[in-house]
């Protein structure tokens, strides 16, 4: 597979000096630079020495936290991160991701999806956000019209219905929490218990996207976290 | 009036009568409340009535006195005896015998209206009079008391009955002594506590009737609590031992072993138990053994039984994790060892192949370790439920991308109702329980067959069935496959821990609900998970109609 990311450099930030190897052998023959920090201080430290176009951030960490790393990282650099955990803990997954982490990978991952993700993440910070079309196979978005095609047919939205269309499509390939997508839909008042709403809208929106709502092809579920537009291409 | 009498004479004695008959006023050890609410010490009242019947019998009989015989005159004088005998009691009938005598002496007996007696033979018929009442009198008295007697221990039967009738039917023993303690402290009006010794064997205050203060003498009571419980007797206040103190103190016992002691506190200035109460505490002690003990061996029964089972459990466990970690271990480091010792002799199919192997065993473990570590976490209490709007047509599509690469051949069809329902729960839970039950059903079901997932949803309830076209189960299996460690016997072969089930009623059942499994009726088996739709979610339109909530012309 070609990949137009080669010679990107990643940071891995991982106390597991096995996950590290891993990660460097496998990036490493995808032709990614790697560079590695063991703990969270170091990783802040090589993170600001080393410019890495991408941080493979862990978030159990022997020093301190990994979410206080990413924090940190966030004062002063957009750089993307993928947080790596361990399944179980939604809510640290929703934490960083919140916190600015741009995607999550659990362990145990599989390689393919990890490459996946952080060809995402890079893209998405080569891709300048002022396009006005987002095209995804059949769907097209025209974000200067405000208007939405799927298989050439123009489709009735609603004015939120659209708006979360366009926050999860600007995103596409990346995790979106369902805060994040209830602040930048709705503004900055929201209740936690406003979620419900979301998945009333999501359920609209995949009845008038998708040809399957229960097998979306568009809009994914990351359950207990957020959702996902996917971007096949 | 006469139950007053009758309160105050049946219980004296000659020593003491009336502190005990003030104490038993006041304590009604009575078992009618009414009884002892009206009694008093000394009642004038028949007294008074008998003196007013002797006047007017008197009166009555005095102009005809002279034209009547003595004799009858003095059996006329027997009535009010036999009355006061029958219905006061022997004091009031001495009494009565006693006016008697000296009215038929002063008013019949010539001289008249003198005590004087002038014919001798008279004072024959005075004793033989006299005695007669007082025989009547006192026949009559223990007559009543005798019925008061056999009354008050009815009373106390039966409140033994109905206490023993109430223990038997409880299971906890905090309230089995809450329960013993409010009936003594009702039946004989005093405050009541129950010591029971703790793990160290210290005796320790475990119940006591409401009201009960513990005010400045807990540590004598409990002295004494303690010389009861070692010696199995009784003491306190009427009892041989401690007699000075102001309580009484039973044990708990049965044949065999002191279970407990049961204090009843005493007012300051009154005297000692009377036996028949005493024997009713002894009995109610008794009753309280029996039932600790009936409760102990239930409670030593229900350990042994739950040890027997975490031991059958650790067995299951270790079987199942010794073979189903150690399969695919060995599977990962037989491959691994092949590719690193023998680089040069693979092809790279063979290759491939080996790194298949390897990430299929890895992922194998990766899913009995989650079922394990599910489990403790189940087993635990640690599992939180995240309460959340869960869209049910959500969560199934969810389920249905997990298993996409695992269900191969396998058709999965899915059909909801018009309005998808909206549970409250966690999802991420509700979830990992849909794709444990799916992928049984793609597990155990041949390859290019159909498996149904359907939602139905009513007033109460939504259920979510998967039905499959599997080998099915026998009606045996059908209810043990969601215990721990449980395969069912057709299946053996196929590999699992028989865990997947299990953490599926786990959590089923943390969110008020059940799964079950029937036969399907093409073969195969329907797995049916009902869970409680709440109130809110009934009556929450917007969530189905999700049109309230802002603006929302099409635009």
């Amino acid at each position: 597979m070609t990949n137009p990311d080669n010679g990107a450099r990643i940071l891995i930030i991982d106390d597991e000096p096995q996950i590290r190897k891993l990660l460097k052998v496998t990036l490493q023959a995808h032709r990614f630079d790697i560079f590695e920090a063991s703990a969270g201080e170091e990783g802040i430290l090589q993170a600001s020495v080393s410019h890495p176009d991408l941080i493979v951030l862990d978030l159990g960490l022997p020093d301190i936290s990994g979410m206080d790393v990413l924090l940190r990282i966030r004062e002063w650099s957009s750089v993307p991160v993928i947080v790596l955990t361990a399944k179980e803990r939604e809510e640290d997954k929703i934490a960083a991701l919140d916190s600015g982490a741009d995607d999550y990978v659990t362990k145990p991952f599989g390689m393919g999806e990890l490459l996946a993700r952080i060809r995402v993440a890079l893209r998405h910070v080569a891709k300048s956000a002022n396009e006005p079309v987002l095209e995804f196979g059949e769907l097209k978005i025209d974000l200067a019209h405000r208007s939405v095609e799927l298989h050439g047919e123009r489709l009735k939205l609603t004015p939120t219905e659209y708006d979360l269309l366009k926050v999860l499509a600007l995103s596409a390939g990346k995790v979106i929490t369902q805060r994040q997508l209830l602040q930048q839909v709705w503004g900055g008042h929201h209740h936690e218990s406003d979620s419900h709403y979301l998945r009333v809208y999501i359920g609209h929106l995949r009845k008038k996207l998708e040809e399957d709502p229960t097998r979306p092809k568009f809009i994914v579920t990351e359950p207990g976290i957020g959702y996902r537009f996917l971007s096949r291409d | 009036m006469e139950r007053s009498r009758n309160g105050k004479h049946t219980i004296i004695s000659k020593r003491g009568r009336s502190r005990i008959g003030e104490w038993f006023r006041r304590k009604a050890v009575f078992v009618r409340e009414d009884e002892a609410g009206t009694s008093s010490i000394f009642s004038w009242s028949p007294y008074v009535w008998i003196t007013a019947l002797i006047g007017l019998l008197t009166a009555v009989l005095h102009p005809f006195g002279l034209f009547l015989d003595p004799v009858n005159i003095a059996l006329i004088y027997l009535i009010p005896v036999l009355l006061s005998a029958a219905y006061g009691g022997i004091g009031p009938s001495f009494y009565a015998a006693l006016l008697g005598v000296l009215a038929f002496d002063f008013f019949f007996v010539p001289p008249f209206l003198s005590f004087t007696v002038a014919d001798l033979r008279y004072l024959i018929s005075f004793a033989v009079f006299l005695a007669v009442a007082g025989l009547t009198g006192s026949l009559a008295a223990r007559l009543k008391q005798q019925l008061r007697f056999s009354k008050q221990r009815e009373a106390h039967t039966a409140s033994l009955y109905e206490l023993s009738r109430q223990m038997s039917a409880i299971t906890d023993i905090h309230s089995l002594l809450a329960n013993v303690t409010r009936k003594v402290s009702e039946m004989i009006q005093t405050q009541a506590a129950i010591y029971l010794p703790d793990e160290h064997d210290e005796l320790r205050l475990t119940a006591a009737s409401p009201g009960h203060s513990d005010g400045g003498q807990s540590e004598s009571e409990r002295m004494i609590a303690k010389w009861v419980f070692q010696h199995g007797e009784a003491a306190g206040k009427g009892s041989g031992v401690l007699r000075e103190t102001s309580g009484f103190y039973v044990p708990l016992r049965t044949e065999d072993r002191v279970y407990g002691v049961l204090a009843i506190k005493l007012e300051k200035e009154s005297g000692a138990i009377p036996p028949d109460t005493r024997r009713l505490l002894e009995a109610l002690g008794g009753l309280a053994a029996i039932a600790i003990a009936r409760l102990k061996l239930t409670e030593e029964a229900r350990i042994a039984h739950l040890s027997a089972e975490s031991e059958k459990l650790r067995t299951a466990l270790l079987d199942s994790v010794s073979h189903e970690l150690r399969t695919p271990l060995a599977t990962i480091i037989g491959s691994a060892t092949g590719l690193i010792e023998g680089d040069k002799l693979f092809s790279p199919e063979d290759r491939l192949e080996l790194l298949a192997a390897i990430r299929d065993g890895a992922l194998r473990m990766n899913r009995l370790v989650a079922n394990l570590l599910g489990m403790v976490k189940l087993e635990s209490g640690m599992l939180q439920l995240r309460k959340k709007w869960c869209d049910l047509e959500d969560i199934i599509g969810v389920v249905l991308a997990q298993v996409k690469d695992f269900q191969q051949h396998r058709e999965i069809n899915v059909k909801l109702p018009e309005r998808v329902p909206v549970l409250l729960g966690d999802e991420v839970l509700l979830e990992q329980m849909l794709v444990n039950v799916v992928s049984n059903s793609i597990k155990y079901s041949p390859d290019y067959s159909r498996i149904a997932i359907s939602v139905k949803a009513d007033e109460d309830n939504v259920e979510i069935s998967v039905a499959d076209s599997g080998v099915g189960l026998s009606a045996a299996d059908r209810e043990r496959i969601f215990e721990k460690f449980y395969r069912a016997g057709r299946t053996k072969h196929i590999p699992g821990t028989g865990l997947g089930l299990a953490i599926c009623k786990g959590i089923a059942e943390l969110h008020g609900g059940t799964i079950s499994a029937q036969p399907n009726v093409e073969g195969g088996t329907v797995m049916t998970i009902a869970l409680p739709q709440n109130e809110e979610s009934r009556r929450n339109p917007s969530l189905q109609e999700g049109r309230n909530y802002n603006d929302d012309e099409p635009g």
